[in-house]
C-alpha cells in the first residue's frame, strides 16, 4: 500500500515536473528520503523484533526457573532448596505489581494446638477456696484439642488498624476473643483501643495462650482472671516522650466479664469495670532488659449479682455475690541473651503478684432458702517462673505457683459456710522444643497442691503430666516483649 | 543503682545534646545508623536499635525500643520482611505517628533497592524465605548508593532548613563511595570465581559485586540452624563444586562453619555481620575493606 502511494507520488511528480535537470535532483531527493524512510523503518521494526524476542526469552526463563522450583521443592531434597529459591530473571525483578484486589487482604495467622494430659485427680475439682474460672485454664484429660485461633489483622487506612481474633473451641463453639480498632496518627504517644480487647493489666493477661511458657496459667491468672481478662470497650494509653520507657493505660467498660468469675449478663447504661495500669522498662547494658508493672482493676457485679465460689464444694448451691471486686498487681519481667541475640542461648524470668478484694453482699442460697448478709474477703496470689533457652530450639522452665486465702469475713452466713483456711500452692517444670519460630512441642510436669480434701483438711497431690503442640500458620505475628 | 546511674547518664545526654542536632534518627541496623551519619552529620541524632553481634531476625520488641521510637523523626529500616517479628510491634506501641508506615518518617530501604535472591516459591517449608528477596542489601555497594539517595530525600522533607548541608554531604559520600568502589573491585579481584560457602545468606550481595561463586550454605534452609546431614552434603560436594573459603557472620555460631572447615581443609572466617562486627569495620567503608581484607588474608593462608 504504501508502496504504490509513493510510486503514485512519484507519478505526479514526474509528470508534473519542468526541466529535464531538474526533474533529475528533486527525483533523486526523493529517492533518498524513500531510501531513509525504509532504513529507519527497518531499524525501528528491527529493534522492535529483538525486544520481541528478548521478551520472550525472558518469559521462557522465568517460566523455567518457575517450573525447577517447584519440581525440586515437590522432592523436597535439602540440598535442592538452595538452587530452588532461583533468582528471578529480569522480568520478575522489574517489580511491578500485578494490580489486585487481593493484595489488600489482611495478615491472617492461624494456630493449632492440643495436648495430651494425665492427671491423678480430677481436674475439674476447683481449687480449694478460690472461684472456679472456667475449664478452659487447664486442658483436659487424655488428648483434647486445645483453642484453635484465628488472627486477622491489618491496616484500616492511615489512622485505624483493625484485628479479629477468633478461638474456635474444641467444644465446636466460635469465641471472639479479640475484635478491635486501634489508632495510628494520634501522636504524641496516644493510642486509643476499641472493641473488644484483652485487657493491659499485669504482664502475660495479654499474652494469648499459644505464647505462654507453659501450658496452663498461673493459679492466681487463672483463678483471678479467668485465663486472660477482657472486656468490651475503650483502651487508652500514653508512652512517655522519656529515654526510658514509661506508659500509662487506661480502660473503661462495660464489664462483660466479672474477673475470675467468668461472663455476666448485663443490661446498664454505664461502666462498670475501670482498669489502670503503669509500665516502666529499659535496658541493663546491651545483654539486659527488664519492666516493671503496676495495675488496678475494679468491677461492679450489678444488681443481679454474679455466681460465686461454693466454698464447700457442695453441689446444689447457688451463691452469689453483688457488689464490689478490686484487683491490684505487681509484675516483673527480666530478660537476658548474650550479647543481646537470644538465638542461641537466652533467659527470662517473670513474676506476678494479685490481691483481689470483694465488698458487698453474699446470697447463701439452698433450695430457694436465701440467706443475703454482708461479706468483705480478701485474697492474693503470686507465681514466678525461670525459663532458659540452653541450645538454640531447646528451652527449660521452671514455675512456683501460689495462692494466699488471706481473710473472709462472711457475717451471717459465717453459719452456713465456712471459708477454706488453705493456701493452695503449685511446682511446674517444662521442657519445650521449637525447631522454628512456627511450631513448639512441650513437656510439662506440675506437681499440684491446690486442692483440699475438705471432708479430710489434707492436701491432695496430684502429678500432671502434659504433652502440648503449637503451630503457628501464615502470616508471621510480632509478639510483645 | 546502676540503672539508676545509668538513667541519669542518659538524662544528661539528652539535655547536652547539640543543639543543631534537629532529627532524631532510630535505625534498625548499624548499617543504616552509619549512614545516615554520613548523610546528616550533626543535624540528626541517631540511635541504632541493634548490633552486630545480634541476629535482627530476632530482636525482642523491648521498652526501650519502644522509648526510642516514640521520640523518633525517621526510622530508617531495611524492610523486606528482616524486623518482621519486632519492628511492627514497637511501631504500634510507640504512640507516634510520624513513624508509622506511610509517612515520611518511616523508611524502608528494601522498597527503593534492587534485591536478588527472589524466591519464585513462597513456602514456610523452605525455611526462612524472604519473599521480596534476600535482605542483607548492606553489602551491595549500589544498594547502599540507593539507600544514601532515599534517605537524603527523607532528611530534607523531615528537615529543609538543612537541605544544602544534606545536598553537599550526599555529594560527597557519592564521590568517596564511588572511588571506595571502585578500589574495592581491585582489592577484590583475587577473589573472583573463587568457591565460598557462607553461613545464612549474609554476603550473597558481596559475592556477586566481586565475582565470586558461591557453592553452598552452612543453613540446610535459610534460618534452619546447620544439621550434621547437610553439613556431610558439602563435604561430599567438595569433590564436584570446591569451596576454597568458609564464611560466617559476627553473629553466627562458629561451631558448623569450623567442623566443616576441618573437614575439607578449607580455612573457615568470621566477617562483620554490619558495622561494628569487628573491631576494624568503623563504618561502611570500613566494613567492606574489612570484610574483603579478611577473605584475601584467608585466601593467602
Amino acid at each position: 500500500m504504501r508502496h504504490t502511494l509513493v510510486a503514485a507520488a512519484v507519478a505526479v511528480a514526474c509528470t508534473a515536473a519542468g526541466p529535464a535537470m531538474a526533474q533529475n535532483t528533486e527525483l533523486d531527493r526523493i529517492r533518498k528520503d524513500i531510501e531513509e524512510l525504509r532504513n529507519s523503518y527497518e531499524a525501528r521494526i528491527r529493534a522492535l523484533e529483538e525486544k520481541l524476542k528478548d521478551a520472550e526469552t525472558n518469559a521462557r526463563k522465568a517460566q523455567e526457573s518457575a517450573t525447577q522450583a517447584e519440581t525440586a521443592a515437590a522432592k523436597a531434597e535439602t540440598a535442592a532448596v538452595q538452587s530452588e529459591t532461583a533468582t528471578a530473571t529480569a522480568t520478575a525483578q522489574a517489580g511491578f505489581r500485578q494490580a489486585s484486589q487481593n493484595a489488600f487482604n489482611p495478615a491472617i495467622s492461624l494456630i493449632l494446638n492440643g495436648t495430651w494430659g494425665r492427671f491423678g485427680n480430677d481436674p475439674t475439682t476447683q481449687v480449694t477456696g478460690f472461684a472456679p474460672s472456667g475449664g478452659e485454664v487447664i486442658p483436659g484429660r487424655g488428648a483434647s484439642l486445645g483453642e484453635s485461633e484465628l488472627f486477622i489483622s491489618s491496616n484500616i487506612d492511615p489512622y485505624f488498624r483493625g484485628a479479629l481474633l477468633v478461638a474456635l473451641t474444641p467444644e465446636n463453639t466460635v469465641e471472639v476473643e479479640e475484635a478491635y480498632f486501634e489508632t495510628l496518627a494520634l501522636g504524641k504517644g496516644f493510642a486509643i483501643k476499641g472493641g473488644r480487647h484483652f485487657s493491659g493489666i499485669g504482664y502475660q493477661n495479654a499474652i494469648h495462650p499459644h505464647a505462654w511458657d507453659f501450658v496452663d496459667a498461673s493459679l492466681v491468672q487463672g483463678s483471678f482472671l479467668g485465663r486472660n481478662y477482657g472486656d468490651d470497650g475503650l483502651q487508652l494509653r500514653w508512652v512517655a516522650p522519656l529515654p526510658v520507657f514509661l506508659q500509662l493505660g487506661a480502660e473503661i467498660g462495660r464489664g462483660r466479664e466479672f474477673a475470675g468469675a467468668g461472663e455476666v449478663e448485663r443490661n446498664r447504661n454505664g461502666k462498670d469495670s475501670q482498669a489502670f495500669f503503669a509500665k516502666l522498662g529499659n535496658d541493663i547494658g546491651v545483654s539486659s532488659s527488664y519492666q516493671v508493672g503496676a495495675s488496678y482493676l475494679r468491677q461492679n457485679s450489678g444488681p443481679d449479682g454474679v455466681a460465686y465460689l461454693d466454698y464447700n464444694d457442695i453441689t446444689g448451691f447457688n451463691n452469689s455475690f453483688v457488689g464490689k471486686q478490686s484487683i491490684s498487681g505487681l509484675d516483673f519481667v527480666y530478660k537476658w541473651a548474650p550479647d543481646g541475640n537470644p538465638t542461641y542461648r537466652n533467659f527470662k524470668f517473670i513474676a506476678e503478684w494479685f490481691r483481689r478484694k470483694y465488698d458487698g453482699d453474699f446470697t447463701f442460697d439452698t433450695a430457694g432458702v436465701a440467706q443475703t448478709d454482708l461479706l468483705n474477703a480478701k485474697q492474693s496470689g503470686w507465681y514466678a517462673q525461670a525459663i532458659y533457652q540452653f541450645v538454640r530450639y531447646w528451652r527449660v522452665g521452671a514455675r512456683y505457683d501460689r495462692l494466699s486465702h488471706g481473710s473472709t469475713n462472711l457475717y451471717a452466713n459465717a453459719a452456713n459456710v465456712t471459708a477454706p483456711d488453705f493456701d493452695p500452692t503449685r511446682y511446674s517444670v517444662m521442657l519445650d522444643w521449637s525447631p522454628s519460630e512456627f511450631s513448639r512441642i512441650r513437656l510439662q510436669y506440675n506437681r499440684d497442691l491446690a486442692r483440699q480434701d475438705l471432708a479430710t483438711g489434707e492436701t491432695i497431690k496430684d502429678n500432671q503430666l502434659f504433652v502440648q503442640y503449637i503451630f503457628s500458620l501464615g502470616a508471621h505475628g510480632a509478639h510483645k516483649f | 543503682m546502676k540503672t539508676l546511674n545509668s538513667l541519669f547518664t542518659t538524662a544528661l545526654l539528652v539535655i547536652a545534646m547539640p543543639v543543631h542536632a534537629t532529627l532524631d534518627v532510630f535505625a534498625c541496623e548499624p548499617e543504616w545508623g552509619s549512614l545516615v551519619t554520613e548523610l546528616a552529620g550533626t543535624r540528626a541524632q541517631v540511635f541504632v536499635a541493634t548490633t552486630a553481634l545480634q541476629d535482627v531476625h530476632r530482636i525482642q520488641a523491648r521498652p526501650s525500643l519502644i522509648a526510642r521510637a516514640r521520640t523518633a523523626d525517621l526510622i530508617v529500616c531495611t524492610g523486606a520482611d528482616l524486623e518482621v517479628g519486632w519492628l511492627r510491634m514497637v511501631i504500634n506501641q510507640s504512640g507516634n505517628d510520624k513513624v508509622q508506615l506511610g509517612k515520611a518518617g518511616y523508611l524502608e530501604v528494601a522498597n527503593f533497592v534492587p534485591k536478588i535472591e527472589i524466591p519464585v516459591v513462597i513456602d514456610r517449608a523452605l525455611g526462612d524465605v524472604h519473599a521480596m528477596g534476600n535482605p542483607h542489601f548492606q553489602f551491595g555497594p549500589k544498594q547502599v548508593q540507593l539507600a544514601a539517595e532515599e534517605i537524603t530525600k527523607r532528611l530534607v522533607r523531615l528537615d529543609l532548613a538543612g537541605e544544602p548541608e544534606y545536598r553537599n554531604r550526599l555529594q560527597d559520600f557519592t564521590t568517596r563511595w564511588k572511588a571506595a568502589t571502585e578500589r574495592w573491585r581491585a582489592m577484590g579481584a583475587p577473589l573472583k570465581g573463587v568457591g565460598v560457602v557462607q553461613h545464612h545468606k549474609n554476603y550473597s550481595y558481596l559475592f556477586e559485586f566481586l565475582d565470586m561463586k558461591e557453592v553452598g550454605g552452612l543453613e540446610p534452609k535459610p534460618g534452619v540452624e546447620p544439621t550434621s546431614s547437610h553439613l556431610n552434603e558439602l563435604v561430599a560436594r567438595q569433590q564436584t563444586d570446591p569451596a576454597r573459603l568458609i564464611v560466617r557472620s559476627s553473629y553466627q555460631s562458629p561451631a558448623a562453619s569450623e567442623w566443616l572447615a576441618q573437614r575439607i581443609a578449607v580455612p573457615a572466617i568470621m566477617l562483620p555481620a554490619t558495622v561494628g562486627g569487628t573491631a576494624e569495620a568503623k563504618d561502611l567503608f570500613t566494613l567492606y575493606d574489612d570484610a574483603i581484607q579478611r577473605m584475601l588474608k584467608a585466601l593467602k593462608g
